[in-house]
């Protein structure tokens, strides 16, 4: 068989099964929308779909954050107790300066400033082990996940910090910068739009890929892998403290627990999305998707007034299928 | 020059009593399809008891699967399949086995971890009661291991081992069955001349006993020794068989390739210049490489021969900055290099094309584009600062496409789904992406079509015109021997000869790995590549 | 040259002492220096009170840890771990108040269903875990991950987060909180259970297969080894150690918690990252996992003798991981050929 034969054969077949795994999620998403209007039909009005916006901006922000080092054949298991020792570390610098009566810009930045800074020093913990020794990415972040657990409890004292200054969370949450669009949904934007020229346009997120598609290759090519696989990690961390920022702002108080369930909903969201957890695979607009259907899903079941306890044990069941569905779409092409 | 030879000519007698015990093994019209590629077409195949029967043909023509087929790894889509007379339903591996069918890969299946004694048994471990019957199993590993002459120690983990030494724990597996049919993969890809010659004093012994081999071979010399009949496959299907006695060199090579080829490799003219690389005294960590010395001149292919694990990748891998250097000097282009580092090095003006392109040296989730220009990314035409230019990345890489002849000529397309021939050719269009003076081949044609063969050495010899050295380490001895203007012996991590003009022959090759033999014994178990 | 190579001449004695330093590495000397020091400089470190607390609390991540081995061994990893002991406690616990409001007063009837439905909860969850594994074929990292949130949620909802009471008191002062001839009884099920993994490591089929499966994925299959069931085993048969090592903790706790100890899965991963048991598979032994688990144990011990925060404690834990497998993959670049 001549190659030119070998090559069109193949793409008829994966033609037709790759489509219906491409639009998978999409589908699924309208009849998930539909099956929930069937009983809740607020689920479709304005506020709402503004509202689950809103919502997804977080864990999209997150999901982004988790994509970097997934393309990299990583994850972070830390990042939900990064976000937590973030939250409390941020408050308290906030807090504790405004009581001196600071100008609110200096409080502000103070805040900024230790968020990202407990974001660097988490990234700088990760990437470190995981590229400079080469050791497995799950036991250095599962690592890291303990500290920060234990940080963050040790510095907040086990309880919310409260009055986080009102000037933080208008900047970062109920503000206004363009009208009509909240500032969770702006700041998705532009990070969306930032990461998607990161990855395709620069050397970094080139390289990112193909270290996750063949870190050896990457190396006997001469790229500098090791200092990217070290900076992936750390923009994961400081895009997570952001997203930390962000919820802080939110909540108006320096939560201890604040990172809850994100590790796994920013994994899901990604892997659902499509970034392949094989590494070298996703982009942004996967992680749109991602992040827009578990908050759909979170949406819908809170509609449908279902538990906590079970909406946890859906997202569980949630993240199997997915890696299941991601699975299937590496083995077809 | 035919295989009419006396001793052959005496198996086949022996070959032609055991053909009236009906054959040990028939498929008829047998087809195996994987995503995007007919591997098998139906092919026919049979198989006598007693018999040494070669599977020849090209990489890719199918070889592979037929012998996966045999010793059931995957079924065949169609065709029947009948074993000592009988028809055979879903075969496993172990089945197979079972059967008596003992095949020896060329792609260990050896946990590492284990000892030799360990692998012996794997899957078929002798109990007593439900508990393993470690003594018993010990017994006939010594039993089998003394057999075969090999020097394994059945205590030993295999990960410490050599690969010939991991090949003899392969080959051993095979004996340590009742075998009736077996099947050998390349077998002396990694055994010394004397080891070779012990395997196949054991082929011809197993063969007086009625068992049948399927020898997989493309070394002339091997099949001329070993071989009652051959088949031919090429694309899949099979082309012919054939006794081993009618048929000469030529006819083989012009029914696998289906042309006749005159010359497979072309005459390169030499223009030597100035040194351009140059190693002096070279060791490794590992003691892959002792003490080497070479150099390489533009305008010529310098070539280092040796056999498997005699440490010439390792030495050009050191050079590329792959390997951890103990001791030794490095210049490229006049200039001391001294800490080597693959982007050091490409920088330099130094290519190094891994050999094992799957594992090594592409990405093939990736496209074509993105592996052909990853080595240049830090050049001005393909990133300014930091950021792509794609669209003239796109550029440059399409005219390399086009001229190295990529089929299809997409770029864009993921590089998994081109075939060996052209993925070599995206690993090589890394050297034209950015000012290289100096190229080290590393095994180039493994696994490669002849056709693409023949444009990688076309490339060559474009290289060479243009003043650039080629280092060319490979362990086909006639591609060395024929393409090579000055040719480096390696022998078991030393550099035992520099060899010039009409010394280029493979009788002065071969004879350097007797005397070395000879001379001192070898550092056993040393842990290779 | 047809002579055949000589044979290799018996390693020296240097090459030997070697060669055991290979294989058992520096745990022990570590583990026996650092009770010495801690008998030497920590008051009430060698009080009969406090030996019998580490004794049974290490029994309880011996247990847990030797079934995490088995799945690092076989190249996986099993984060639900940490889920499965509250999961078996809560189920447990539950059936138990069941059965006494059922069968008042037959205390063994009542113990043997709590403790089989503890089982067999826990037995659930690894067959989910191992089935999506050798089946499915996905990432054992995420699945586990999966299954942790599942098992977590279903321990919650169970519960409502509220500790479960009235379980025998027999099983509770007998099993959980007292001694037989002189020691926690958590230490004969662990001594019992050890021996078990070390024997079918080393005498059983199943023990080499988990290794090569583990070591070479490619060559089991060939060998004909079934590498669908043993995986779905070696996942079953952690969780049910988990399962096992939660009702022990329930019986020492006194009630079944949908929240026990979070970080156990850490530690379990911790010892036997500490014990030389490979991330990437084919390598780990039982007996070096029960030394690891002890250290770490003592470890902690000792800090909370000297009264280090347990936050605190989580953070030199997280670091201890960290460290542990970052001295063993320099120590493993120095030896191989990569």
């Amino acid at each position: 068989m001549t190659d030119a034969a070998l090559a069109s054969d193949a793409a008829q077949r994966r033609g037709l099964l790759d489509w219906l795994l491409v639009f998978s999620l999409p589908l699924l998403m309208i009849v998930m929308e539909l099956s929930v209007y069937a009983f809740a039909p607020r689920v479709l009005s304005l506020r709402n779909v503004v509202n689950v916006l809103d919502q997804s901006s977080y864990i999209f922000v997150f999901a982004c954050a988790q994509m970097m080092v997934i393309l990299t054949r990583g994850f972070d298991l830390s990042l939900g107790a990064a976000v937590s020792t973030v939250s409390v570390a941020s408050a308290l610098a906030m807090t504790g300066l405004a009581k001196t009566g600071s100008p609110d810009a200096v409080v502000v930045a103070a805040g900024l400033a230790t968020g990202l800074g407990v974001g660097a020093l988490v990234g700088l913990f990760n990437g470190g082990f995981v590229s400079w020794l080469a050791i497995n990415p799950f036991v250095v972040t599962l690592g890291s996940l303990n500290i920060c657990l234990g940080l963050s409890t040790t510095i907040s004292g086990g309880s919310p910090v409260f009055n986080v200054p009102d000037v933080f969370s208008r900047l970062f949450y109920n503000g206004v910068l363009i009208p009509g669009v909240s500032i969770p949904i702006t700041i998705a934007i532009v990070i969306a739009v930032a990461l998607y020229f990161l990855l395709n346009y620069t050397i970094f997120g080139r390289s990112l890929y193909i270290i996750g598609a063949n870190p050896r290759a990457a190396r006997v090519a001469g790229l500098p892998s090791r200092r990217y696989l070290f900076l992936a990690y750390l923009t994961c961390s400081l895009l997570a403290a952001f997203g930390g920022l962000m919820l802080t702002a939110r909540t108006g108080s320096g939560e201890p627990n604040l990172g809850g369930s994100l590790m796994l909903e920013s994994i899901a969201a990604a892997v659902i999305g499509g970034v392949s957890l094989q590494g070298g695979v996703g982009g942004v607009g996967a992680v749109v998707f991602g992040a827009l259907f578990v908050t759909m899903l979170s949406n819908s079941m809170d509609l449908l007034e279902v538990g906590g306890y079970i909406q946890q044990i859906l997202l569980g069941c949630v993240l199997i299928l997915a890696i299941f569905l991601d699975r299937l779409r590496r083995t077809r092409t | 020059m035919t295989f009419a030879d006396p001793a052959v000519a005496g198996a086949s007698r022996a070959a032609q009593a055991a053909r009236d015990k009906g054959p040990l093994l028939e498929l008829a019209g047998v087809s195996k399809r994987f995503p995007g590629v007919v591997a098998l077409d139906h092919v026919d195949f049979d198989l006598r008891h007693g018999e040494a029967h070669v599977l020849f043909g090209e990489n890719g023509a199918g070889k592979s699967t037929l012998i996966n087929i045999i010793s059931g790894t995957y079924p065949p889509d169609e065709g029947a399949f009948t074993y000592q007379g009988e028809a055979v339903g879903r075969l496993t591996p172990h089945a197979a086995r079972l059967l008596g069918i003992s095949p020896v890969f060329q792609e260990f299946s050896l946990a590492p971890e284990l000892t030799v004694e360990q692998n012996l048994f794997l899957g078929r471990e002798l109990t007593r009661g439900g508990v393993l019957d470690r003594s018993g199993m010990k017994a006939k590993a010594k039993a089998v291991i003394d057999l075969l002459g090999f020097d394994l120690e059945p205590d030993r983990k295999v990960r410490e081992l050599s690969r010939a030494h991991q090949q003899m724990v392969e080959i051993a597996k095979a004996f340590l069955a009742d075998v009736k049919l077996l099947i050998l993969d390349e077998p002396t890809a990694s055994l010394t001349e004397a080891e070779a010659e012990k395997l196949f004093s054991l082929v011809d012994k197993v063969k007086a006993s009625g068992v049948g081999v399927i020898y997989v071979s493309h070394r002339m010399r091997e099949i001329k020794q070993i071989a009652d009949r051959i088949t031919v496959l090429r694309d899949g299907r099979k082309i012919t068989t054939v006794n081993a006695a009618d048929v000469s060199e030529g006819d083989l090579v012009e029914l696998m390739t289906g042309r006749k080829i005159e010359v497979l490799f072309p005459h390169i003219e030499a223009h030597p210049g100035e040194k351009l690389l140059e190693v002096e005294g070279l060791t490794l960590a590992n003691r892959t490489v002792c003490d080497v010395s070479f150099h390489a001149r533009a305008g010529e292919i310098t070539g280092v021969a040796g056999l498997v694990g005699c440490g010439k990748s390792e030495l050009v891998r050191a050079v590329y900055g792959l390997e951890q250097v103990e001791a030794g000097a490095v210049r490229v282009n006049g200039a001391v290099v001294t800490q080597p580092t693959p982007s050091g090095l490409l920088k330099r003006g130094l290519c190094y094309f891994p050999s094992d392109r799957v594992a090594e040296g592409l990405a093939l989730g990736r496209p074509v584009r993105e592996n052909a220009s990853m080595a240049a990314l830090d050049l001005p035409a393909f990133a300014r600062g930091g950021v792509l230019r794609r669209a003239s990345e796109r550029q440059a890489i399409q005219s390399i496409a086009n001229r190295l002849k990529l089929r299809p000529p997409h770029i864009e397309r993921a590089v998994a789904n081109f075939s060996g021939g052209n993925r070599q050719k995206v690993l090589l269009a890394r050297g034209l992406t950015r000012d290289i003076n100096v190229y080290l081949f590393d095994e180039p044609t493994v696994g490669i079509d002849v056709g693409a063969k023949t444009e990688v050495y076309a490339l060559m010899k474009e290289l060479v015109a243009t003043g650039a050295a080629i280092v060319l380490v490979s362990s086909e001895l006639p591609e060395v021997l024929h393409l090579s203007h000055r040719v480096y012996v390696m022998h078991r991590s030393r550099m035992v000869a520099e060899l010039t003009g009409a010394e280029i022959n493979e009788q002065a090759v071969l004879s350097r790995f007797f005397r070395e033999d000879a001379a001192e014994p070898s550092p056993r178990g040393a842990p290779e590549r | 040259m047809s002579q055949a190579l000589p044979r290799a001449a018996t390693p020296s004695f240097s090459q030997r002492l070697l060669r055991v330093y290979d294989s058992v590495g520096f745990l022990p000397v570590v583990l026996v220096a650092l009770v010495v020091v801690l008998a030497l400089f920590v008051p009430r470190f060698l009080s009969l009170q406090n030996v019998l607390n580490v004794l049974r609390s290490s029994s309880y991540l011996v247990i847990i840890s030797a079934g995490q081995m088995m799945v690092l061994i076989v190249g996986g990893f099993d984060l639900s771990v940490g889920a499965v002991v509250p999961l078996a406690s809560v189920v447990s616990a539950l059936t138990m108040v069941w059965a006494n409001g059922v069968a008042p007063g037959q205390t063994a009837v009542v113990v043997l269903l709590g403790v089989l439905a503890g089982l067999l909860s826990g037995l659930a969850v690894g067959l989910v875990n191992g089935l999506s594994v050798a089946f499915l074929r996905v990432s054992p990292f995420i699945v586990t991950l999966g299954s942790m949130s599942i098992a977590t949620g279903v321990a919650l909802l169970l519960t409502n987060g509220i500790p479960v009471y009235g379980m025998p008191k027999a099983y509770v002062d007998g099993f959980g909180r007292g001694l037989w001839l002189r020691l926690p009884p958590a230490v004969y099920l662990a001594a019992l259970i050890v021996a078990l993994v070390w024997f079918m490591q080393n005498f059983t089929k199943m023990g080499r297969y988990l290794y090569a499966i583990g070591g070479n994925f490619h060559a089991a299959t060939v060998s004909g080894v079934r590498t669908k069931t043993y995986l779905v085993l070696a996942y079953a048969a952690c969780s049910l150690l988990a399962a096992v090592s939660g009702l022990g903790l329930t019986a020492q706790i006194g009630s079944g918690q949908a929240v026990i100890s979070a970080q156990l899965t850490l530690e379990s991963i911790a010892a036997a990252v500490i014990a030389g048991v490979s991330l990437k598979g084919g390598v780990g032994r039982v007996e070096m996992v029960t030394l690891a688990a002890f250290f770490l144990l003592i470890l902690t011990n000792a800090m909370d003798l000297l009264r280090v925060d347990p936050r605190i404690q989580t953070i030199f834990l997280g670091l201890i991981v960290v460290f542990a497998v970052a001295l063993e993959e320099i120590a493993r670049r120095r030896t191989s050929v990569d």
